[in-house]
């Protein structure tokens, strides 16, 4: 199995910790790797309900610990020479995910496997990887 | 500790209109720029974590945005710099387009959180529309430095 162009897909400034076994993967397979936190707006609203704080202080917070995650990402895959390029959306994880599926012909799907995943798993035109 | 973009980038280290038009030639412009108003002591050695850097991943982000960036011991401190291109410079973008804003950083080896940060907050400023027509418009690098000031949170 080859998989030439594999995305990770975080939604959680606390998956970073899966990063390593992205970059180890994609080393082997020589994968370039595509990372692509998203800032899922159902997200927002419930930590918005839950916290009492508004929901774009609480956007701009996730967007710029997300910003974060992927150039921590970055450099960790730099040492090892995996290619990587770095995407930020706002918006539903199963549409953007399709979207990003289709326009950079993507052979697989990196995620960390937890319930709020299901949807990517189950939704996936391509073979989707647990971490 | 809270990083403004708008403190770190200087305006000597503002190039309103950069001659060179392709990749590499921007990058030597920029760093020649910053080894002249001493941003930068091993102009060489930054070129090669530049060099590096960009066969590793595009650092054309988008939307006419490239964020040229390596941490090396080149530099002595977390350094800046920016320069604006009339006619696009093709950064191997992932969308194709060539880019026009382009946001230089650099920080020593063991300044790692620091360069992190520095990098987030340029993305997310950069990823406002608005930010990046003001930024093209601009006049002059006072101008750019009040963009930035007035948008960065």
């Amino acid at each position: 199995m080859k998989f030439k162009k594999v995305i990770l897909v975080l939604t959680d400034p606390s998956d970073q910790h899966i990063d390593e076994s992205a970059i180890q993967l994609c080393k082997r397979f020589k994968s370039k790797l595509f990372v692509l936190f998203i800032i899922e707006t159902s997200r927002i609203s419930r930590l918005a309900r839950l916290t009492h704080k508004k929901s774009e202080t609480l956007r701009k917070k996730i967007e710029d610990e997300g910003w974060q995650s992927l150039y921590l990402i970055e450099d960790a895959a730099d040492k090892t020479g995996v290619w990587t390029s770095l995407h930020l959306e706002d918006g539903i994880a199963t549409t953007i995910v399709k979207k990003y599926i289709d326009a950079y012909s993507i052979d697989a799907l990196l995620v960390k496997r937890k319930d709020e995943t299901k949807k990517l798993f189950v939704s996936s035109t391509v073979p989707v990887i647990g971490l | 500790m809270v990083l403004k973009i708008s403190e770190v980038l200087k305006p000597e280290a503002i190039i309103m209109k950069i001659k060179s038009r392709e990749k590499i030639a921007v990058l030597k412009e920029l760093v020649a720029h910053m080894v002249a108003n001493e941003f930068v002591e091993d102009g060489e050695e930054f070129q090669k974590a530049l060099a590096k850097r960009e066969n590793l991943e595009s650092t054309g982000i988008g939307d006419g945005i490239a964020i040229p960036h390596a941490r090396t011991d080149a530099v002595k401190n977390l350094v800046l710099a920016f320069a604006r291109s009339e006619e696009g410079v093709e950064f191997s973008a992932i969308d194709g387009k060539p880019s026009y804003l382009i946001f230089l950083i650099a920080s020593p080896v063991d300044k790692k959180s620091e360069y992190i940060m520095a990098l987030a907050k340029l993305s997310r400023l950069l990823r406002k529309q608005v930010v990046r027509r003001l930024l093209k418009d601009a006049d002059s690098p006072d101008e750019i430095l009040n963009i930035i000031k007035k948008n960065e949170e």
